[in-house]
């Protein structure tokens, strides 16, 4: 009778510390690294605008929070580097719409070579529209 | 007919606009402290947009409440699904006028005090707000900043009991914007 109770024991405490570890992991684990991560979504910035200026609800409900790549033509840099922040503002068939891309603060190196009218391909998580769709935590998809 | 007609209306209020000296960004930023001594609780937001009429005074602000980002991946989720209803409340306006704008020369280098009076909105709730800021001129460039601070229950912002002692009733907001003319 000591035995099995001896065990269930062991093992309660077992679950126990798992579930605290596990509480932890959760409360401290840090936003994804969207740059490791693969698009779920591709495409054009002509027909991202498109798709969000027919139904912006429709659109949101479909690609909010999730990893895009878009592919278009950069119509501004915008390097802050007192704020450490790095801009690309991509044109769209739309000229009241445009996509800008917020990058990680990090990734502004990769900005240098780039210039206004360069056709690039952006990653990032789609946060919704403004007058822009806004892209955050971009990185350049090479 | 008509639709080419309202598009050539939004052209024309488009140039209007360029002639009557508005200035704008698209990365502005807002951020903000809601954290207490038992937990920082920080998140920015680097795409907000701004609109002002250097003429008219007439101020705007938007931002994506997803648009956050914090230092944890549960931070954020709680502050979109719980608290925010992000979902169901995408954005952020404020809606004003800066109130001294005859004291600000925006064509002479210098540090301006300057007060915005409007109605901010914030989880489907609009108040009153009049915010003393700084509008900072130099050569050429416009940048604005201020900082103020919202009570959350203003807003129907609610906290469970679990988490109170970690989140401030009254979260301190910074804005700081660059502008470039349009």
């Amino acid at each position: 009778m000591k035995k099995p109770f001896k065990k269930i024991f062991f093992l309660a405490l077992v679950l126990v510390a798992a579930a605290i570890g596990y509480g932890f992991y959760l409360f401290y684990k840090k936003p994804p690294d969207i740059r490791q991560e693969s698009a779920s979504y591709t495409f054009t910035a002509d027909s991202i605008a498109t798709v969000y200026n027919q139904n912006e609800n429709e659109a949101n409900k479909k690609f909010l929070n999730q990893v895009v790549a878009i592919k278009g033509i950069i119509s501004k840099i915008i390097i802050d580097s007192s704020k450490s922040q790095a801009t690309i503002i991509l044109s769209t068939n739309d000229p009241l719409t445009g996509i800008t891309c917020s990058f990680y603060d990090s990734e502004a190196g990769s900005l240098k070579h780039l210039k206004q009218g360069d056709e690039v391909v952006v990653k990032g998580v789609c946060t919704g529209k403004l007058m822009d769709i806004v892209l955050n935590r971009c990185s350049i998809q090479h | 007919m008509k639709k080419i007609f309202i598009a050539l209306a939004g052209l024309c209020c488009f140039y209007f606009v360029h002639a009557q000296k508005k200035y704008y960004t698209k990365t502005g930023t807002v951020s903000f402290e809601a954290g207490t001594s038992v937990e920082d609780v920080n998140a920015i937001n680097k795409s907000v947009t701004s609109i002002f009429d250097a003429s008219s005074g007439q101020y705007e602000f938007a931002l994506l409440i997803n648009g956050f980002e914090f230092r944890r991946a549960l931070m954020q989720q709680h502050f979109n699904e719980d608290y925010m209803e992000s979902d169901k409340y995408p954005k952020a306006f404020f809606k004003g006028v800066i109130v001294n704008i005859s004291s600000i020369n925006f064509s002479k280098d210098g540090s301006y005090p300057g007060t915005v009076k409007g109605t901010l909105t914030i989880h489907n709730v609009s108040k009153e707000i009049e915010v003393p800021g700084t509008f900072i001129i130099h050569g050429g460039n416009i940048s604005a900043k201020a900082q103020f601070n919202v009570a959350l229950a203003d807003y129907n912002i609610s906290v469970p009991g679990l988490v109170k002692d970690k989140i401030s009733k009254i979260v301190k907001v910074f804005v700081d914007c660059s502008y470039t003319m349009l």
